[in-house]
């Protein structure tokens, strides 16, 4: 009896170790393969992992962040200083009429499966926009009329009408050059022309990309970039303090940052970024038709206090939906300014003094914070705000933005020069049906560069003033990285992350 | 003998404490816990705020009291839902015919392949995350511990000779069991119901870190705990107290039913 | 023995296939359709029909579970909608991680619960015996993840000693490894120890009051003696129960250890699926989870009837 237990408790220790022997490669698919420190190779901390990698599909700032400008390339790009500089295009004439632009492309540019990138591919590729994307982003290319292949290295795209925002838009994800060959499975392998070869997506966990060694531009440092997706704020941080990335692309908990400004083996970047953080109005509401209602929350609010209690201050004052790196950029955050008294009487005036608002927040660091000062401030002022919590990004993308189902909102909207796209379209979430403002924006997408800066100017003080919504503050860049990385951008101006330009 | 062990005696006072904080709370708290003060930002403890403040200048301490609110919130509805739906459950796989009793008990452990945290998170995924679905989803989690303890208990009075004789007399069930079976399970039940009442704590504290219980502003000590990783560095007192608060309440209930189980199991009068 | 045997593998089988239909029909519950949200919010309603029909959406769902039920038993986990990946191959391989975690926390916790525990009923009416008792307590009134974060603070971010968060594959680098296991099993472990501890001194004690104990001492063996050869064995059986029982709990306490130590297991693939409302991964996921605790019980059923000769001719 005794031996037989024993011999079976044998068996039992021998299968586990079996087991265990096979299970030595648990993890492998997510694992982000050698460690950094090697010289040549670099780890970013990042947080907001993209869905899939297929950003005509799906929308999110994650995927262009990672793929646009590393793997995949366009015809024109965005210099440190928001000027829109060549890149797979060498140069560009536009006709008088400046509904035709002709496009001088390189020649020695290739995809990874090697084949060369010529004028077809990016007739394919804006074509592609129209016809294959799903993302609201491809509205960007419905003022394309015909993109025509002149020959292998100079490409003709007419337009229906000028347009100034054409051409920038060129510069994010829409103007992305596919190759013609090799469509097939976007969302798990994307192919393009860049510094950098897609190499291995760890779902989960990271995405691994090598350099490109046959790459047409200057190649890069680094020969292997591992970007490191984390959910949890606090786990970023740990990251970088025990060495098992080099860089935080963005710090979400910004009270910890005095962990490392105190210390000298990190480096510290403090700049601006296209995030404005915005305290939306549902504009269809009828408690929100009376501007003196929304001027009152907008008053109600002390920005400063709000931003030091939940972004431990960093992070800039803005009064309109407009960044300082944006060349129309004015300083409107004395249109609404904090004022309790003044906010409490307009809302006796408007009716609205004792009602109830939904402040429905997602599930994101900034929100979950800012939206509990943001509660108390109005509550001061004599409203009354509840709290709700909805889960990012699914719950909160179907009931607040797609079908407008709340009072009170905050969210950061990240894309470039978005003013239009957020407020100037009465089906967006923020409802905001203005023709006065519409009429600004029409005029300065088809005037020329002066009428743009000066209709752009118009449309954001209009927005200021008729307090379409609070811009509670933008969103810092704010990055942590080891003391010798060298290239990282101090604005955070663009949607995609350049890691052609970092070295060590 | 040892009726009044220290387990029940320490227990029933680290509860008591916890329930006159949660009482007192409803009427008054040193100072508004979701009033947001930039002024008083991260103060360490003083005589004016007794465990300092936090990064929207609330008061810690009253928010420790309140949040004391929802950990009892927590606890009652989770053991409510689960004897609620577990005692009878129990009672009934005691009472029926040898089959049929232990189906229900299958049934019952299959419950148990669904741990806590899976149910509330899909729960929460489905209802939308509050402390309401997340404390329901809890209680079903429990049921299974309940209806075993209560079934051995019940089997147990089954077998008592004034059950037997009742039964030979030709007494309903129901009856039988309302008037024999409840009363002498009550005492399983209290010890269980302690148990479940920890377990539910350390539930609520773990959904709340993971995003998936109590929404802000409305103080809860998991919260608290998620809210404060951020300042582990420059303020870690903002971890410890709603630490050390789910740690006592857990250990309060822990000790209380381990006390109260020592009360009236009778094997162990004569323990040597 | 061997119809007991039987019974056992009856009532796994049954509980399983039961398990299946719940999980399935609450899937089919939750709202929020997959396919928008897949495909993100502007999408035209054509493009989210048609993103329904290839994955089969529309069908009713009878014919749903079946294709769902049918492909599992093939080893065929079916396509997520988020990420157009295969699911199977992602399962699997956190599926290992989360076991090596949830197998190390288990064996620091036995290595905690059987010398603790056994001590302390063996001493359980002196102050160490009490000492003791007083400080599993405690340990059992702390979250997992609350002991995560305090083993970070201290020996990663203060000391150094160890990574604060992270996984490599043990074939890759397995000093990394090491690293990186320590601390999160550790988290698991001493909180999975406390309790344990609990259930072997209630166990062991049980066992010290028996007669054959007695006996085996009347007969002239030292007490350890006795406690090893004849007590320990019976001690291990409620033991054994309970750490059936408990396996569902560690699984579920890896979870929010995952989150802390960021480490890619089961749980946090969960997580993500429900976030994504990647339906089908997270029916996938719940099931496997099932499925191991339902195989624990099951196996621990079995050696039940090993180790208790008893039960044998019942």
């Amino acid at each position: 009896m005794k031996s037989s237990i024993y011999t079976r408790a044998v068996a039992v220790l021998a299968s586990a170790a079996l087991l265990a022997v096979s299970a030595c490669s648990a993890g492998s698919s997510t694992s982000s393969g050698s460690s950094p420190g090697g010289d040549q190779n670099l780890s970013i901390g990042l947080v907001a992992e993209p869905a899939s990698l297929d950003f005509t599909t799906t929308d999110g700032a994650a995927i262009p962040q990672a793929l646009l400008g590393n793997v995949y390339e366009t015809l024109v790009k965005q210099d440190d200083s928001g000027k829109i500089v060549p890149s797979l295009a060498k140069s560009w004439t536009v006709s008088p009429d400046r509904k035709t632009y002709t496009f001088d492309l390189v020649d020695n540019a290739k995809f990874t499966n090697d084949s060369q990138f010529t004028a077809d591919d990016a007739v394919f590729s804006i074509n592609r926009v129209k016809t294959a994307w799903t993302t609201s982003l491809k509205a960007a290319m419905d003022v394309v009329t015909q993109a025509k292949a002149l020959s292998p290295t100079q490409l003709q795209v007419t337009l229906a009408r000028p347009s100034n925002d054409w051409l920038f838009r060129m510069t994010t994800r829409v103007g992305a050059m596919f190759s013609q060959r090799g469509d097939a499975a976007l969302a798990t392998s994307p192919l393009g022309t860049g510094p950098f070869k897609f190499s291995k997506w760890n779902r989960g966990d990271s995405i691994v990309m090598v350099r490109n060694d046959s790459y047409w531009g200057s190649k890069p440092f680094f020969q292997q970039i591992t970007l490191k997706y984390f959910k949890d704020a606090t786990a970023l941080n740990n990251a970088l303090l025990t060495g098992t990335i080099n860089v935080i692309s963005t710090v979400q908990a910004p009270e910890a940052l005095s962990q490392f400004t105190s210390n000298d083996k990190y480096q510290v970047i403090e700049g601006t970024t296209n995030g404005e953080v915005l305290l939306s109005f549902n504009n269809s509401l009828p408690l929100f038709k009376d501007i003196r209602t929304r001027q009152a929350i907008r008053m109600a609010i002390d920005h400063k206090a709000l931003l030091d209690t939940c972004w431990a201050g960093r992070g800039k004052l803005i009064g309109s939906m407009v960044p300082p790196t944006d060349p129309w950029y004015e300083d409107l955050t004395g249109v609404a300014p904090y004022d309790l008294a003044k906010a409490k009487s307009l809302l006796q005036a408007s009716g609205a003094a004792g009602k109830t608002l939904r402040l429905r927040l997602p599930t994101l660091p900034y929100a979950t914070s800012c939206g509990q000062v943001v509660k108390s401030q109005l509550e001061q002022a004599g409203l009354k705000v509840r709290i709700d919590q909805l889960e990012f990004p699914a719950a909160w993308l179907t009931t607040v933005f797609k079908n407008a189902d709340y009072d009170l909102s905050i969210i950061a909207h990240v894309e470039p020069r978005d003013l239009g796209a957020v407020f100037g379209n009465p089906k967006y979430y923020t409802r905001y049906d203005d023709p006065t403002l519409q009429g600004y924006l029409a005029a300065a997408d088809s005037g020329d560069e002066a009428a743009q800066v000066d209709n752009l100017k118009k449309a954001a003080r209009r927005l200021s003033e008729q307090a379409a919504g609070d811009w509670l503050f933008l969103l810092p860049n704010l990055m942590v990285a080891d003391k010798d990385i060298k290239g990282l951008p101090t604005n955070a101006i663009t949607e995609n992350f350049d890691l052609s330009k970092l070295a060590r | 003998m040892r009726r009044l062990n220290p387990s029940l005696i320490a227990g029933g006072v680290i509860v008591a404490v916890i329930v006159a904080m949660a009482l007192v709370s409803f009427v008054w708290t040193p100072y508004d816990a979701t009033l947001v003060t930039p002024s008083s930002r991260l103060l360490k403890p003083s005589w004016s705020h007794w465990f300092g403040t936090d990064k929207f200048g609330r008061d810690v301490f009253s928010q420790i009291m309140v949040g004391s609110r929802t950990t009892l919130f927590v606890g009652v509805v989770a053991v409510g839902v689960a004897a609620v739906i577990g005692v009878p459950l129990g009672i009934l796989a005691a009472m029926v015919r040898r089959w049929p009793g232990e189906a229900i008990m299958r049934a019952n452990d299959l419950l148990l392949a669904f741990p806590a945290l899976l149910l509330a998170i899909m729960f929460g995924a489905v209802f939308g995350a509050s402390t309401l679905t997340a404390m329901i989803a809890i209680g079903i989690a429990s049921v299974p511990s309940f209806a075993r303890v209560i079934r051995s208990g019940a089997l147990q009075v089954m077998r008592s000779e004034y059950v037997l004789a009742a039964r030979a007399a030709g007494r309903q069930p129901f009856p039988i069991a309302v008037r024999h079976v409840l009363p002498n399970v009550t005492s399983l039940i209290t010890v269980q119901a302690s148990v479940s009442f920890a377990i539910a704590v350390l539930a609520e504290a773990a959904l709340s870190f993971l995003g998936y219980g109590t929404p802000p502003p409305t103080p809860s000590w998991g919260r608290m705990l998620q809210e404060s990783q951020e300042f582990l560095f420059s303020a870690p007192r903002l971890a410890i107290f709603p630490g050390l608060a789910i740690a006592i309440a857990v250990l309060g209930f822990n000790l209380l039913g381990d006390g109260l189980r020592d009360r009236f199991d009778p094997k162990l009068e004569d323990r040597r | 023995m061997i119809l007991r045997l039987i019974e056992r593998t009856g009532v796994f089988l049954v509980s399983l296939a039961v398990s299946s239909v719940l999980v399935f029909a609450f899937m089919a519950v939750l709202p929020g359709d997959p396919a928008r949200v897949a495909l993100g919010v502007n999408a035209s309603d054509e493009a989210v029909a048609e993103l329904r029909r290839q994955f089969g959406l529309d069908r009713p769902l009878p014919t749903q579970y079946f294709d769902w039920l049918g492909g599992l038993l093939h080893g065929d986990l079916g396509t997520s909608y988020v990420s157009k990946a295969a699911i199977g191959p992602q399962v699997f391989d956190r599926l290992q991680v989360t076991l090596w975690l949830v197998v190390a926390g288990m064996v620091i916790a036995l290595a905690i619960a059987v010398p603790a525990g056994t001590l302390m009923a063996a001493r359980h009416r002196k102050v160490s015996g009490l000492a003791l008792s007083a400080v599993s307590q405690v340990g059992v009134a702390v979250p997992a993840f609350l002991a995560g974060i305090l083993l970070i603070v201290v020996f990663a971010v203060k000391l150094g000693w160890l990574p604060a968060n992270g996984w490599t594959p043990p074939a890759q680098d397995p000093a990394m490894f090491l690293q990186q296991l320590i601390l999160p099993a550790l988290a698991l472990g001493l909180v999975q120890g406390a309790v344990l501890t609990r259930y072997v001194r209630s166990a062991v004690l049980d066992v010290l009051r028996e007669d054959y104990l007695r006996t085996a001492r009347a007969k002239g063996l030292r007490p350890f003696q006795a406690l090893w050869k004849h007590g320990l064995r019976n001690a291990a059986v409620p033991v054994v129960t309970v750490l059936g029982l408990q396996l569902a709990t560690l699984l579920i306490g890896a979870v929010v250890v995952e989150r802390v130590f960021v480490i890619p297991g089961l749980g946090s693939l969960l997580l993500d699926g429900v976030s994504n409302r990647d339906l089908l991964l997270v029916q996938d996921v719940v099931m496997v989870l099932v499925l191991a605790v339902l195989l624990v019980n099951f196996l621990v059923d079995v050696l039940y009837v090993a180790l208790d000769p008893r039960l044998r001719t019942a």
